[in-house]
Formats: structure tokens, sequence, C-alpha cells
């Protein structure tokens, strides 16, 4: 269970930064590339971690894993769009971090009830 | 002092090609009017194509009419690690395609009588330093095998024996006027049907399955082929993430000796420099130039860009008996993963779309080289230089380990990029004729008092892949520490990947504050950078 807390912890910087990121772009600015290169890396350490745990086998939360690798992706999809000069659509933001949140959500509930 | 090419002084009648006006149709068309835009241009016209020559500026006027005008068989990049990178008969094939370039150009110059002050005379190698002989006895053993006719020397023109430590001589390298060639060349492809366009920028471009579109500021072209001769490529190309480009700085002095070296010199010390003689009218030797002191484009050491003139000044001082210092410029150069140019097909699926770059700050020569081989590529005839250098070859050790060098310094700029992290935080910090990047209502804004007190400002992030821009202080430039993009104070592109402008802001003198444009918000631009 100490891996799952761990990736925890991970989420929840990610998801922090990611809220000021959405920030940024829900106001249409520039997002500054330190959080966008410190949230990604931050997201794909607790998914690294969520995947070890759940590669033990036995009892886990594979719902938070398939949402936080949806979001993953639409992350790199952003992060491409914006370093080749499209706009983010402000809509795909905040359904990256929807998907984001709500694996989280299951995963604490996971974490909680084990 | 200003900064100013010594070339651009001294080309009194400068010929001014026009601007496109409306749509075109041609065989080829060729992005960039420096020497390789502009050698390829003569090669295919020759062929009897019909060539368009795009240039955002003026011909010859990006890196070719500020370089140091030699033409030599050795690189910078050394053949002794090149053959290290790749073999030894990629080292025969660059050295034979240099001298055959270097001929190439003498006979240009005679045939067209380009007043160039072309002109054969000897390369010379040394070093002062002990720690350096091996380099020399390396190199020149790999020149030797190459088939170049270098040798060991116990003279040389600038220094007694006992003040070096090592020196090796190649004879019949060259001195030239680049810009004067360059424009000589264009006058002379445009006399005979090419056409060659000044203040024409290419905005996008893309390859179909029959033929290739390039959108302009005035028009679009339409053609069967695409040669993009910007000495980087400009938009999004793979090669950006191993061909680092460094500044190098030049001063051109006056000696009160009024004798100049007939020579080319490199000195290869722990800090390198270039030693060269001109001459302003006639073919009579009457400036010397020293080069040096580069560094990656926007990181540079000394926040105090003029501190790399200043150490070329004292070297030039403590050689030399300087009369006066006449000219200081500085030039970009950009190098490749290992060692060798990339010149031919931009990737292995493009059909229509060619690509030379890398040259370090050896593409007189290389730009030549890049003119003759894409002029056989395009016309399909074979060229056993294509092996060396082809752009699509696949990746080695070397290009490897620079790839993974660069993209960490590359990854280290954009984490820089922190809420917070600005040179200054109020105007009022920026003094008459500076530059600072300041943080404004979110946004990195570029900000540059003139000398008037008038503020000029416009957003720091650069266009090409959103880094943010530095200043320099030498130039007036906002410079990209990335990929090398660089702008003007109103935000205007002047050379690198970047095609489009950094976007103008206000300030709002009365609060110090952006003013407000409801139209569009930064974030939300579409820059719409073509992956080429
Ligand atoms: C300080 C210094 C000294 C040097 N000295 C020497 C030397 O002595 N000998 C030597 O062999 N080499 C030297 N070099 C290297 C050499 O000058 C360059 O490699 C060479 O000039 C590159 O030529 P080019 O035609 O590829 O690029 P450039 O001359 O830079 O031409 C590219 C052109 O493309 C245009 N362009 C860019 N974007 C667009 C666009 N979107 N649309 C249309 N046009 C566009 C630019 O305006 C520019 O005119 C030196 C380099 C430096 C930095």
């Amino acid at each position: 269970m100490t891996t799952i807390y761990i990736a925890i912890g991970f989420f929840a910087l990610a998801a922090l930064l990611g809220m000021y990121l959405l920030s940024f772009v829900l106001r249409g600015k520039e997002t500054p590339k330190a959080i966008v290169f410190t949230h990604g890396p931050l997201a794909a350490i607790g998914i690294i971690l969520l995947i070890v745990y759940i590669l033990k086998g036995g009892p886990n939360p594979w719902e938070s894993l398939v949402l936080f690798v949806l979001a993953a992706l639409g992350g790199i999809y952003m992060v491409f769009r914006d370093l080749t000069g499209k706009p983010i659509p402000r809509l795909l933001a905040v359904g990256h971090g929807l998907l984001a949140v709500t694996g989280f959500v299951l995963l604490l509930v996971f974490a909680l009830n084990g | 002092m200003k900064t100013q090419s010594f070339w651009e002084v001294t080309t009194p009648h400068r010929p001014e090609f026009p601007e496109l006006e409306g749509n075109l149709d041609v065989d080829v068309a060729i992005i960039g009017g420096g020497i390789t835009g502009i050698t390829t241009a003569l090669q295919l016209t020759d062929a009897g194509r019909s060539v368009a020559v795009l240039e955002a500026r003026r011909v010859g006027g990006g890196t070719t009419g500020w370089s140091t005008g030699n033409l030599y068989v050795p690189t910078g990049a050394y053949y002794h690690k090149i053959q290290g990178s790749r073999d030894a008969e990629t080292i025969t094939s660059v050295a034979a395609a240099r001298r055959s370039a270097l001929d190439f150009i003498e006979q240009q110059t005679v045939q067209k009588k380009i007043d160039c002050h072309f002109s054969r005379r000897p390369w010379y190698f040394f070093t002062q330093e002990k720690d350096m002989v091996s380099t020399i006895e390396k190199e020149v053993e790999a020149l030797q095998r190459a088939g170049m006719p270098v040798t060991f020397v116990d003279d040389i023109p600038l220094l007694p024996r006992a003040r070096f430590q090592k020196a090796a001589r190649m004879d019949g390298q060259a001195r030239f006027h680049p810009l004067r060639y360059v424009l000589g060349i264009a006058t002379d492809i445009a006399s005979r049907g090419c056409q060659v366009y000044e203040h024409t920028t290419v905005i996008d471009l893309k390859e179909e399955k029959d033929h290739c579109t390039i959108q302009t500021n005035h028009g679009t072209v339409t053609c069967r082929q695409v040669v993009i001769a910007t000495h980087i490529p400009i938009g999004i190309h793979t090669v950006q993430t191993v061909a680092a480009p460094h500044r190098s700085y030049v001063i051109a002095v006056k000696l009160k000796s009024g004798n100049y070296p007939d020579a080319y010199f490199w000195q290869n010390d722990t800090m390198h420099k270039a030693i060269t003689t001109h001459s302003t009218d006639s073919m009579e030797l009457d400036m010397l130039m020293i080069a040096g002191n580069h560094h990656k484009t926007g990181q540079a050491s000394h926040q105090e860009y003029h501190h790399y003139f200043k150490e070329l000044e004292d070297y030039a001082r403590k050689h030399f008996d300087v009369a006066s210092v006449e000219y200081r410029w500085s030039a970009q150069h950009y190098r490749s993963g290992d060692g060798v140019p990339y010149i031919g097909l931009t990737h292995k699926d493009a059909r229509r779309t060619y690509i030379a770059t890398g040259f370090y700050a050896d593409g007189l020569i290389y730009g030549t080289v890049a003119g003759i081989l894409l002029g056989d590529m395009l016309v399909g005839k074979e060229n056993t230089w294509l092996k060396a250098f082809d752009a699509t070859r696949g990746t080695n050790l070397a290009t490897a380990a620079t790839f993974v060098k660069e993209n960490v310094n590359v990854a280290a700029q954009y984490l820089k990029d922190s809420p917070f992290s600005a040179d200054a935080e109020h105007l009022s910090e920026i003094s008459l004729g500076e530059g600072k990047v300041l943080e404004m209502d979110g946004e990195k804004v570029a900000v540059y008092r003139d000398e008037n007190n008038h503020l000029h400002a416009c957003s720091a992030v650069c266009t090409h892949m959103k880094c943010i821009v530095h200043w320099n202080n030498a130039e007036n430039t906002w410079d990209c520490p990335c990929h090398g993009s660089r702008f003007m104070i109103d935000g205007s592109v002047i050379e690198g990947p970047a095609i489009a402008n950094l976007e103008t802001k206000q300030i709002d003198s009365s609060n110090g504050r952006l003013v407000k444009d409801e139209r569009h918000h930064s974030g939300q631009r579409d820059l719409n950078n073509p992956i080429t």
C-alpha cells in the first residue's frame, strides 16, 4: 500500500501544478514551460508507481490507471500542440483535468478502503 | 560601436531584386538567398529548370554577408573527429567536395568576371599551447589521409618559431568577398531567367503528392521541388535536435604598419581564434580580421555581450600593431551531430523537399558543396558526395551523444521559464538602450527602452518552440536560447527556425501595465509552424 500512497503524493503535486496551468489556458495565456515540464513528469512517476503496484497482483485500482493513461495521452497531445504553435483547445484542457481528477478520486477511494 | 559587417559596407552597388507579386508556378523554389540558395539556383538555371529564389530580406544579407570570407578545405569540426564518428571514406569525400567547391567558386569568379577579390593563399594551423599539439598532429594526419597536401612547417608569417609549439600549412586555399560573390551570381542568374525575389518571406510550405505549395507574405508559389536553404530549416525539423546554434564574433582592424599577412590562420589554443586579412576595394590587403569567442545563441556566459568583442580587441592589440578597430559584428553557425552537414532530402519519406544545414562556420564552402550536390540531385544526376552528406543518414554514436547533450540543454532552458522568474520586476529597472524580460499580467514580455526613453514591447515567447528569448546587448536583439531564432526589438524575425514574428505588445505608460488586446491572447495565437 505504501506504493499507492507515494503515487497519491505525486498525483497530488501534479494536480496542483495542473490546476495552475489550467488557469493560464483558460485565460488564453502562454503556459510557463517550467511548470509544464514538471507537471508531466510528476504525473508520469505517479502512473509508473501505479503500474508497479498493479503488477504485484491482488485487488487494484485499474480504473484509475486507465483514466490517468487517457489523461496523459491528452497531456502529451496538448504539449505537442503548444510547442508546435497551435493553441490548446480549452475544452481539451478541462477534459484532461477532469479525467485526471476522476482517476485521483477513484485512487483515493481505493486507498482509503484498502 | 554598432555592429556592422565589413562586407555590407564594402559592397557599393548592391543590386535590388523585386518582391514577389501574386502567385507563381516554377519547377523549383529555393527558400533563402544566401550562398547555398544562390549556388543551387545557379546549378538549376544552368540545367534549364525554371527557378524562383524567395529571400525574406536581402540576397546575401544572412550569414553569408556576415562571415569572414575564407575558402579552405579544412573544417572546424576537424577531420580526425569526423573519422571517429563516421569513417575514412567520409573524410576523403568531404575533403574532395570542399576542394571541388573552392575550385568551383574560382571558376565562377573568372567566368562571370565577378569583382570579389578572389585570391589563392595558404592556410596555417598552429598552437602556442603544448596540450594542443596532439590536435594539430591528429588533424594533419587526417587531412593527409584524405589526400590533402598539408605539411608541418617551422615558419609562420605571424610569429617567430619560439612562440609557437607546432604549425602546419596547406597551400591553395583562398579568400574572397562573399557578398559581392553571391550578388554577382544572383545578378547573372537573374539575367538568364531565374526569378530572384527579395523581401519575400516564406510563411508556410507543404509537400503534396505531385507538387509543393509555398505560402509567402506576398503570394503562393507552386513548384515541383523545394529547397530550404535558410541556414537551418525553418519551421520544426528533427535536425534542430542536434544542429546547435552558436554565435561567434569578428573584429576588423587596420594595422599601423600596413603589413597584412596574405594567409588565413587558425590558432588552435584553448581559446580558438581565426585570423585573416582582406581588402576593401582592390586586391590590396588593408584589413585584418579576428574571429572567435563562440557561445550558444542566447546563452552568453557574460551578460555583457560586448565582452566578446573586447576580448578579441585585447587579443588584436596584444599581437598586432592595431591602428584602429574599424568594424565589429557577429554571426551564427549551426553544428551537426557527427561533424558533417546535412544535405539532401529533408527526411526519408520526402520526395520533393530538400535541406542543407549543419555547416559549422565553414559554410561558404559547404553552401557551395550543397548547391552543387542539390543541383545534381534535383535533376536526377548521381553525385558520389551524397553518401557522406545525406540528410537522411541514420543516426550514429556521435549524433546520439549530441542529441542527448543538446536536448538536456534545451530542457534546462524550458525549466527556467517559471512564474515570477523575470529579469526585472518593474519597467523602471530598464535603463536607456537596455532590454529585459518582465512578467506582466502573467505573461513574459520582452521590453526594450530606446535611447529616447520609448518602450518597445513584445511577447518574450519564441514563436518557434516557445522558449523565452534573452536580450543580446551587443546587437540589440532578442535571441532564443533553445534553437537560435533571433528577433529585432519590434519582434520581427532576423534568422533561425522561427517564421512568425514575436507578438507586439502595447504598454500603457500611465500605469506601466499591458494594454489588453481583446481580439486574441498570446496563448491562443495559431503560429502554424510547418513540420519541415
Ligand atoms: C562569424 C562567422 C564567420 C564565418 N566565416 C566563414 C568563412 O570565412 N568561410 C566559410 O566557409 N564559412 C564561414 N562562415 C559560415 C558561413 O558564413 C555560413 O555557413 C554560410 O554563409 C551559410 O550560408 P547559407 O546560404 O546556408 O545561409 P545564409 O547566408 O544565412 O542564408 C539564408 C537566407 O535565408 C533567408 N531566410 C530565412 N528564413 C526565410 C524565410 N522564412 N523565407 C525566405 N527566406 C528566408 C535569410 O534571410 C538568409 O538570407 C562563418 C560563419 C560565422 C558565424
